[in-house]
């Protein structure tokens, strides 16, 4: 099984699930043999790190554990992901010594057509990992029959899941058929056909989206996320997905991406503690102002054994915390005042803000708004490396060039919506240069919204009155 | 037209003739070799590798529409490990362009005028050789640059990226680098792959017209001529008119991508966040050119095969060909037709509608001579002594094939009906059965009807007769079921039809079409090892195994260098099997070179009516 | 054994029309019936076609069989017959088929002529201009109608409402879009409602087509467009004119939202 006890122990206020892959009624093709990839930090450890020192697991065993393979995905339950599937308990200690049927206290209704099997697996107790296969269930008396009969008897109170992950391996499904040939199978936003574009396709790793509702510090929300799907990003080669899946397929699409940026940040986040001493880098440095690699090793070795499972802790304490927040709406950003009427005058206003020295937007968007500020031509340094890049301009996290957007053509990535306007002023776009506004008062974003709206209109930038029909068409708004 | 006299004395002249030549040397008798016969089998082997290799291809795509995503052998493993062996979409769409690619530049084309036409027109005229030897060896081995442009393409964009803009290359796609992931250096190779075709074709082109009108043996008339050589006339003027205006278009495309010129480009275009496009071309004016030479390229690839399989149906039915001048006249007619029905492949594209209805009068009419060919057919199997072999099967198979290609077309034809059809596998059903239903059985029914005179053995009969049955099962099943995928909507170049509700029932049908395909592909290695097997150890005959008219079997099997111990002389037509002339020698057939029992005083021999 | 050969090529075609035969009810045939006027008349078209053809097929394809069974039941040691052919044969396979195809060829001329020649438009659609802009990308439908009450120009509007991969049209009357491409080339195809225009880059072409039933309709891209060209699925949506100009209004709600209007709810 791919439970093993051991370490069991560090992870603690959660518990692991087998995700069996091939057994959920998707009739969606499962049979992609494909494969994770470990992230370049990882791989930039030294090997002791990266693959643990005697019994003691590295990066890649801690991450497998929890994440499993695209073939045996694991559901962690320590993360906010609905991986799907019915939990329950069993209701009581099956009497006698063949366990055939199960009664069990479900979390929500429960029903199995004729002819049709259901998994279901035991989570806590003796019984544990065991899986059975359910056959029939007695809805009247909350009574599963199984298979075939058990091994070692369940006791009241365990912890049961039927179906487990089933949603997790339909997104993953989903997935590898719209998704994984641009963001690629682990979403490194390195699948095939991904370096052809530009831009690249996001890398989910960083655990950071552009495009968000939400606070500047918060993560992308659900709801985020499905709106990209639903609407595609205009201006790149991320399509609208409606209506090719529908509803419930784009939640389990959205879930998967979710789990893989969990992934890649649980990764990045546990190799970020380690390659400040254990990098093959900082290795190198060590042994050369005279440390030896045994002594290394055995540090490192004290490292794993005594201060990993708080690593451990605080890091996916911080995944859990952060992910369930964006879904909040305390995350979400909502103007406190409506939108400011668009008319000449506020777009005057939005035009000197866009000018001013405070806000500076003609920085990098140029001062008639075709993304060519002076910003665009300075050559910027690499925040990790500390190396100029190698072609002058702005630069995400991701390390691609990014060109600031250019106004004119009134295309908006991140949607056409004032509110969507006013959220990228507010929160900026994570990852990017583009900064957070949100010191700025409500009045004075939308004013800059509806400058900003207007440009592809105008014949000169602030200065041509706009014709008097657009006017007219413009207050109706 | 001049008195024909047969030089009599030729025959004794036989002797000094063969003192001429030497012993040539290993390189320059198989390698470069200027002699018309072995670069016809150059060619022959040539594309027979190409065959395979196209069909591999095919396998590839049939594999994703009938497994989608799902891990696809050999090309999985190498170069999609990551994602479990599932291709990625632009594999997919490069996969079918290097199908067609292949299959129409290196296999079909290059097979019918540069394997059998190389081979057979000189022989079959009576000639020694090709009016330009070394512009024939140059033809052949100019090819190779082809192929390997075309071979250079599926890797130098990357190992994923090859050429990806469908074999007719229609530009946006072709023309920004930008605009997929094949259209980069990949498909540069891919355009100068195609004009080393076009220069190989032009040269061969060049070189049949000038022996055939040239070269011809004292008597052999043009209406003497067998039809195959007809056809290759026909095909070469073809080509010289047509091939210019593809070689130009290629050209104004390559200088589009690599010179910024925008013949093909409007303005204000942005493709993948790239510098708009500074334009001032017309999308459009690609596709009719490309349709200029590739619709009269259609009968490029089928013409000859017509030819050849007129030729091959009088023998095996030991019977006159039905119709020889109607047949001559048909294929002019198709050749001129030919040139005027290209916008039949634009009715959906936006060009004037009025034009629309020009070329679909004219396409309605291009279907006539393809109707009388078809009734000449079998009025040519009708009361002969049919034998049933290998050729005869192959080439009745060509009729049968080709008339459901034939009629097919007529949907097509009419535009409203196209609307529909366009770019559905409705059409991609119509001309596999033209190019791999008909050109491809009349090739088999060549290959084997020929070989003997290329290697002085036969084929085995058996296991041609079930890599005819194979095949044309295999066939049948696999695109006859697409005229049904068509109606139902299916659109062409799809990786994955199923996302489409209204095709995910069509998932069964394209399962079976990917088994039928597999029978067929797996097939063609009892073609390849019948042939390999037979050119060392198949059965050793004589002259004429056949019993054919033909100047080329009064030839020795195999001929030697400079073809005939005698220089020939044709006193009638090809087709005069079980005339009566044939009967006084007690046979059914009487070769071209038979001298008539009585030599006419001073008229020349009328061409038989 | 000769026999068995002639009797092969009579086998061949039977098959072939027994599947064609059972094709409509296993599903292999048309989506549905279709959907517009013009596409009914585009199918009786293929039917008369399809009759024509089945007849020729038939008559060929049997007279090919009855040929090559002549040929084996010939008696060993006869004589084939001799014959160049027949003058009055040639002449009446030449011209019967001329015949068929001309009056093919000229019975069809006024449906392409009603849906691509302008001036045999429906009225209603030369009277109103276009209804909205369909503007293919890569790989997507985007579609760009006027602020209600104002034309669509040509060049995007302050005022313009956008969607994407969804196309709501009013039933019972000829509707009218301008067809354009974003970049490579694209084809505009609509199997239920047999409607089918390429989108060429640098042109902007007019379509139109009328849907009596309300109901989805699948639009799918019909030429090579790049890699993703198989996922450039969108629904055209048939519905009453008033529910039409409801969705219209909602649009133009949707796309003003500013996060404050308590009525609307953000997705």
């Amino acid at each position: 099984m791919f439970l093993k006890n051991r370490h069991f122990s560090i992870v603690t206020c959660g518990l692991l699930l087998a995700v069996v892959a091939g057994c959920s009624g998707s009739d969606l093709p499962d049979s992609f043999k494909a494969r994770f990839v470990y992230s370049d930090r990882t791989e930039g450890l030294m090997k002791e790190a990266q693959n643990g020192v005697e019994d003691l697991p590295g990066v890649k065993e801690l991450l497998d554990e929890r994440f499993g393979d695209p073939q045996h995905l694991l559901a962690w339950s320590q993360l906010p992901v609905d991986f799907g599937g019915l939990s329950g308990t069993v209701a009581e200690t099956p009497a006698g010594d063949v366990v055939k049927d199960l009664k069990l206290n479900l979390s929500d209704s429960f029903t199995l057509e004729e002819g049709q099997t259901a998994v279901a697996q035991f989570v806590t107790g003796e019984a544990a990992p065991a899986v059975v296969i359910i056959t029939g269930w007695d809805a009247e008396k909350s009574e599963a029959i199984l298979a075939s009969a058990m091994e070692t008897a369940p006791a009241q109170g365990d912890l049961v899941v039927i179906g487990a992950g089933e949603r997790l391996q339909t997104g993953r499904s989903l997935y590898m058929q719209h998704c994984s040939h641009c963001h690629g199978t682990s979403g490194d936003g390195n699948g095939p056909t991904a370096e052809y574009l530009y831009p690249r396709p996001r890398d989910y790793r960083h655990g950071v989206f552009k495009f968000t509702s939400t606070k500047p510090q918060s993560k992308v929300s659900r709801d985020d996320l499905t709106r990209v799907l639903r609407n595609g990003v205009a201006g790149t080669y991320m399509p609208s997905f409606v209506p090719m899946l529908n509803d419930e397929q784009l939640y389990d699409v959205v879930e998967y991406v979710r789990f893989l940026s969990m992934r890649g940040e649980f990764e990045r986040k546990l190799a970020g503690e380690l390659s400040a001493d254990y990098s093959q880098d900082a290795v190198d440095a060590r042994k050369a102002d005279g440390e030896s690699y045994k002594d290394i090793v055995s540090e490192l070795k004290d490292f794993l054994a005594e201060d990993m499972a708080d690593s451990l802790e605080f890091v996916s304490d911080d995944l859990a915390t952060s992910w369930t927040e964006a879904d909040t709406d305390d995350a979400l950003i909502t103007p406190n005042s409506p939108r400011v009427p668009d008319s000449p005058e506020s777009r005057r206003l939005g035009r000197e803000l866009y000018l001013s020295k405070a806000i500076n937007c003609a920085d990098c968007h140029g001062v008639a708004g075709n993304g060519n500020g002076p910003q665009t031509t300075i050559y910027e340094k690499n925040p990790v490396t500390q190396e100029l890049y190698s072609e002058p301009g702005l630069h995400d996290v991701w390390d691609n060039l990014n060109q600031p957007r250019n106004l004119t053509y009134g295309i908006y990535r991140g949607g056409r919506r004032p509110i969507d306007l006013y959220r990228r002023i507010y929160a900026g776009i994570k990852g990017s240069r583009m900064p957070s506004f949100k010191n700025l008062k409500d009045d004075e974003i939308w004013h800059i919204v509806n400058y900003v709206l207007s440009i592809p209109f105008e014949p000169e930038p602030g200065h041509a009155p706009l014709p008097a029909g657009d006017v007219a068409t413009a207050s109706n708004n | 037209m001049a008195t024909i006299t047969p030089a009599i004395e030729s025959h004794s002249d036989g002797h000094s003739h063969d003192h001429d030549h030497h012993e040539i040397g290993f390189v320059s008798k198989y390698i470069f070799s200027t002699d018309h016969k072995m670069i016809g089998i150059q060619f022959l082997v040539t594309t027979l590798v190409m065959l395979m290799a196209g069909g591999a291809l095919a396998l590839a795509v049939r594999w994703q529409l009938a497994f989608p995503w799902e891990s696809m052998p050999v090309i999985g493993k190498l170069l999609f490990s990551g994602e479990g062996g599932q291709i990625s979409p632009e594999f997919y769409t490069m996969l079918f362009t290097m199908h067609a690619s292949v299959m129409i530049f290196l296999v079909i084309i290059p097979i019918l005028a540069g394997a059998f036409g190389n081979f057979l027109i000189p022989l079959q005229i009576g000639a020694d050789d090709m009016a330009f030897p070394v512009l024939n060896m140059l033809s052949y081995w100019f090819m190779w640059p082809a192929i390997v442009c075309f071979g250079a393409s599926f890797f130098v964009g990357g190992a994923t990226a090859g050429p990806a803009a469908g074999w007719t290359s229609y530009p946006l796609l072709s023309a920004l680098v930008e605009s997929a992931p094949g259209s980069g250096s990949a498909q540069t190779f891919w355009l100068l792959g195609l004009t080393f075709v076009g220069v190989s074709s032009m040269m061969g082109s060049v070189n049949y017209m000038t022996t055939i009108i040239n070269m011809r043996a004292p008597g052999m008339t043009l209406f003497r001529m067998p039809l195959t050589i007809w056809s290759m006339f026909i095909t070469a003027i073809l080509q010289a008119f047509a091939l210019p205006v593809l070689t130009a278009a290629g050209f104004m495309l390559l200088t589009d991508r690599i010179l910024g010129t925008c013949f093909f480009i409007p303005s204000g275009i942005i493709v993948n966040n790239a510098p708009e496009t500074v334009g001032g071309g017309q999308p459009l004016l690609w596709q009719h050119l490309f349709w200029f030479y590739s619709h009269p390229a259609v009968y490029i690839m089928l013409l000859p095969a017509m030819g050849m399989v007129s030729d091959m149906l009088a023998c095996m039915s030991r019977k006159p060909v039905f119709g020889y001048k109607p047949m001559v006249y048909s294929m002019a007619a198709i050749a001129g037709l030919g040139f005027i029905v290209w916008g039949h492949h634009m009715f959906t594209s936006g060009m004037n509608p009025a034009l629309g209805m020009t070329f679909m009068t004219s396409t309605m009419m291009i279907a006539l001579p393809s109707a009388i060919k078809t009734f000449n057919w079998i009025g040519t199997i009708w009361g002969g002594n049919v034998r049933f072999n290998t050729v005869m099967l192959n080439c009745a198979g060509f009729v049968a094939m080709f008339i459901v290609g034939g009629l097919s077309g007529i949907f097509m034809a009419a535009v409203p009906v196209d609307i529909y059809f366009h770019d559905t596998y409705f059409i991609v059903a119509h001309f596999h059965y033209v190019l791999f239903g008909s050109t491809l059985f009349g090739v088999f029914a060549a290959i084997t009807f020929w070989f003997p005179k290329m290697f002085g053995r036969t084929m085995n009969e058996t296991v041609g007769k079930w890599h005819f049955v194979l095949t044309f099962v295999g066939f049948n099943g696999t695109f006859f079921p697409m005229h049904l995928l068509g109606i139902a909507g299916m659109p062409r170049r799809y990786a994955n039809p199923y996302l489409h509700p209204y095709l995910e029932h069509l998932l069964p049908m394209n399962q079976f079409i990917t088994f039928s395909a597999i029978l067929m592909g797996f097939a063609q290695f009892l073609l390849l090892g019948n042939f390999l097997y037979s050119m060392f150890c198949g059965k050793k005959v004589g002259r004429n195994p056949w019993g054919a008219n033909g100047l080329e079997w009064s030839a020795p099997s195999p001929p030697g260098h400079g073809n005939f111990d005698v220089p020939p002389v044709c006193y009638r037509g090809p087709y005069e099997y079980s005339s009566p002339e044939a009967k006084a020698l007690g046979q059914d057939f009487i070769l071209q070179t038979t001298p008539p029992p009585e030599m006419p005083e001073s008229t020349p021999e009328p061409a038989s009516a | 054994m000769k026999k068995l050969w002639a009797l092969f090529f009579f086998f061949w075609p039977l098959v072939a029309l027994i599947v064609c035969w059972i094709a409509p009810d296993r599903g292999w045939w048309f989506p549905s019936e279709a959907k517009s006027p013009l596409g009914s008349r585009i199918d009786d078209l293929f039917y008369l076609i399809l009759v024509i053809v089945t007849v020729v097929f038939i008559g060929t394809q049997f007279a090919l069989g009855y040929v090559l069974w002549k040929g084996a039941t010939k008696e060993e040691g006869s004589e084939a017959y001799f014959s160049h052919g027949s003058h009055s044969l040639e002449l009446i396979w030449t011209v019967v088929p001329a015949f068929v195809l001309v009056f093919i060829a000229l019975y069809q001329m006024d449906v392409w002529a009603e849906f691509r020649v302008k001036s045999y438009y429906p009225e209603e659609t030369l009277k109103d201009g276009p209804m909205m802009e369909v503007k293919a990308r890569q790989f997507e439908w985007r579609i760009r109608y006027p602020e209600p009450g104002k034309d669509l120009q040509n060049q995007p509007q302050p005022g313009d409402l956008y969607t994407v991969n969804e196309m709501h049209v009013p039933t019972g009357k000829p509707v009218k879009f301008n067809l354009r491409t974003d970049d490579v080339q694209h084809a505009f195809f609509a199997p239920q409602l047999r409607v089918k225009q390429d989108a060429v880059a640098g042109l902007i072409i007019p379509v139109w087509f009328m849907i009596e039933e309300a109901g989805d309709y699948d639009l799918v891209c019909a030429e090579l467009c790049g890699w993703g060209h198989y996922k450039m699925r969108a629904t055209i949506v048939a519905e009453p004119e008033e529910k039409v100009a409801e969705y219209i209004e909602q649009l133009q709600a949707d796309q003003n939202y500013d996060g404050v209007a308590a009525d609307e709810d953000d997705e």
